[in-house]
């Protein structure tokens, strides 16, 4: 039964677009002040983490031996010597400014410069690998709900749970070891001189688990509207099954692809770190984690930090386009 | 289905993980092999009869390493998991039935745990100790573990708070204390258990990730560590990355499978 408020109202279109700039601006805000606090939170961490170690930092990365002036030097350096809120106040600062003071593994290289050239491999790894995993998902669901495949639809489900069953840290190695160095079919991704075929393989090996994650909850999406009166309308209409899935069905089901996209990301995030460390490429996470073993504070504060603001930008990209494809949740 | 065999299908599917415990533990607490002594002229050897799995890094004994290192990270998982459970479980709960602002706000406490990066709130953290010891990563876990159950919970909580069973409760003059404990929890706490084999299984495949890019237990008797011999050695030991990539398959893969069974026991679509 049709109420009268369902039926279009010619009236109210200036407030109705003013509703929506506010429904989005109101997003925008709440999307950025969550972001923001999620980055407060991970540098205030890595920050006290590192000042409140019992202990003298200065004699942890300068080893037992060193002596009281290099340690004393050290730690006016760093700036150990003022008080934790002056210390805390211009790391803030410096944050902003994005000098936070220089490397100590490489003196007279800032902090950040280091993170910024890091920062090119890893988001081209990650960022192919997203974008072949929301891909290799989408034609998975699609074939395994699909009449393509016919009887052996099943088997393309049965690939998507195998693989999301897989995790990335057991079939990654073996994958390499079988394809890059048994085989030779593919360059090793660690070889400086691989270039873009190493970047590629390195990229698919990551992509993988998110594409399982894409194709599992795509696939649910699909069949929830398999029996949809508009596939059978389209249907009716002379559409081909291919016109049917990918024009009618496909754009309905990407709103809860683009959130599985949002909350895997952090996965691939560890993921990316944990493929540079197997294949030590640079990148982000191999600035980080040596950083971490040499206590190279400044870097590895700069890095943490680096790393969190690409997670919550992403985050928030796919936070945005699964709100602009389906603004239903967004309507208080 | 009847309950019988309703039963014997959830049993089978949690079978691989009860075995694994089994097997591991028995294996760690009987075996007189050690995980880390080493012995260097067996360095990187293949298998043979002394060492059914031959010898990794430095001659330790690959198999004494597995067991020790799978019963470590099914303790550890279990614990947080657990933790997560009986934090969670309760805090969604009482959000579900309460309602209002401490149900928006406990969701909103969900999403922020939820959207931090496990990994990075791991390396801040675990750069705070000068060796970081498994009760460190065990304590980063629990930071994120029980906002999935928290969320499960509640949102189970709220459907149940509506159900016609509770209102029927409510209706013969059950008091508040009653409804929720006799009606709404148990009801609640079935499908929300279910959660404890996935987040047991994250956890795991976690302490490996932190495991293998060096940040494990100082000791090296973990799964990560295992696998990250088996990459060093990849070149002239492949069985030691054999032996690490299947093991690591083996673990998250029985619990995800024991969460399964679960969810067949409880009967949860």
């Amino acid at each position: 039964m049709t109420r009268p408020e369902d039926g279009p109202q010619p009236v109210g279109r200036a407030a109705d677009i003013l509703k929506a700039v506010r429904r989005v601006l109101l997003a925008v805000f709440e999307r950025t002040a969550g972001a923001l606090v999620v980055l407060w939170v991970l540098a205030s961490l890595v920050f006290l983490a590192l000042r409140l170690l019992p202990g003298d930092p200065a004699a942890l990365i300068l080893g037992d031996q060193a002596s009281e002036e290099a340690r004393s030097l050290l730690r006016s350096r760093l700036g150990l010597d003022e008080p934790l809120s002056v210390q805390y106040a211009s790391f803030i600062f410096g944050l902003f400014k994005l000098d936070i003071g220089e490397s100590l593994a490489r003196p007279g290289v800032l902090a950040f410069d280091e993170v910024g050239k890091a920062l090119g491999p890893t988001a081209a790894l990650a960022g192919i690998a997203v974008g072949l995993g929301a891909m290799l998902g989408i034609a998975a669901a699609l074939l395994s709900v699909g009449p393509w495949l016919g009887e052996k639809r099943e088997w393309a489900h049965r690939v998507i749970l195998t693989v999301a069953a897989t995790p990335l840290l057991a079939f990654a190695p073996l994958a390499t070891f079988a394809l890059a160095v048994e085989w030779r079919l593919v360059p090793l991704p660690g070889d400086p001189d691989s270039g873009f075929g190493g970047l590629a393989f390195a990229s698919a090996l990551l992509s993988l688990p998110l594409a399982a994650q894409v194709g599992r909850i795509g696939r649910a999406a699909l069949l929830d509207q398999a029996r949809a009166k508009w596939l059978e309308t389209a249907a009716a209409k002379g559409a081909s099954s291919t016109r049917v899935w990918l024009v009618h069905a496909l754009p309905v089901a990407s709103a809860p692809i683009a959130v599985v996209v949002a909350t895997q990301l952090g996965a691939l995030l560890g993921g990316a770190v944990v493929l540079e460390r197997l294949f030590e490429r640079p990148g982000l996470g191999t600035l980080m984690l040596n950083a971490y073993a040499a206590r190279d504070i400044p870097v590895l504060e700069a890095s943490v930090v680096a790393a969190g603001l690409l997670f919550v930008l992403a985050q928030g990209m796919a936070g945005a386009l699964s709100a602009m494809i389906d603004p239903r949740g967004y309507s208080e | 289905m009847n309950s019988a065999t309703r039963f014997r299908s959830a049993a089978l599917v949690v079978l691989p993980a009860v075995a694994l415990l089994v097997a591991s533990a028995s294996f760690a607490w009987l075996s007189s092999r050690s995980p880390s002594r080493m012995s260097l002229e067996l360095a990187w050897t293949g298998p043979d009869e002394g060492r059914p799995l031959g010898s990794g890094d430095a001659g330790v004994d690959l198999l004494a390493l597995v067991t020790h290192s799978t019963f470590r990270a099914l303790v550890l998982a279990g614990v947080v998991a657990s933790f997560g459970f009986l934090v969670g479980a309760p805090l969604g709960a009482a959000a579900g039935l309460a309602g209002g602002r401490f149900e928006r706000w406990t969701l909103r406490a969900c999403d922020l745990v939820q959207s931090f990066p496990t990994f990075l709130l791991a390396l801040a953290v675990l750069s705070a100790v000068t060796v970081p010891s498994r009760l460190h990563i065990g304590a980063v876990f629990c930071v994120g573990v029980w906002a999935p159950f928290a969320r499960l919970s509640l949102a189970q909580a709220r459907v149940l708070g509506e159900a016609q069973f509770v209102e029927a409760a409510r209706a013969l003059g059950a008091g508040r204390m009653r409804v929720v404990g006799r009606h709404v929890l148990p009801n609640l706490l079935g499908p929300v258990a279910v959660q404890i084999g996935t987040a047991a299984a994250g956890v795991v495949l976690g302490e490996t990730a932190l495991g293998f890019v060096g940040l494990g237990p100082p000791d090296g008797v973990s799964l990560g560590a295992l696998l990250e011999q088996g990459t060093l050695g990849m070149l002239r030991a492949p069985h030691v990355l054999a032996v690490g990539a299947v093991a690591v398959a083996m673990v998250s893969g029985s619990l995800q499978l024991a969460s399964e069974g679960l969810r067949r026991l409880i009967h949860v679509s």
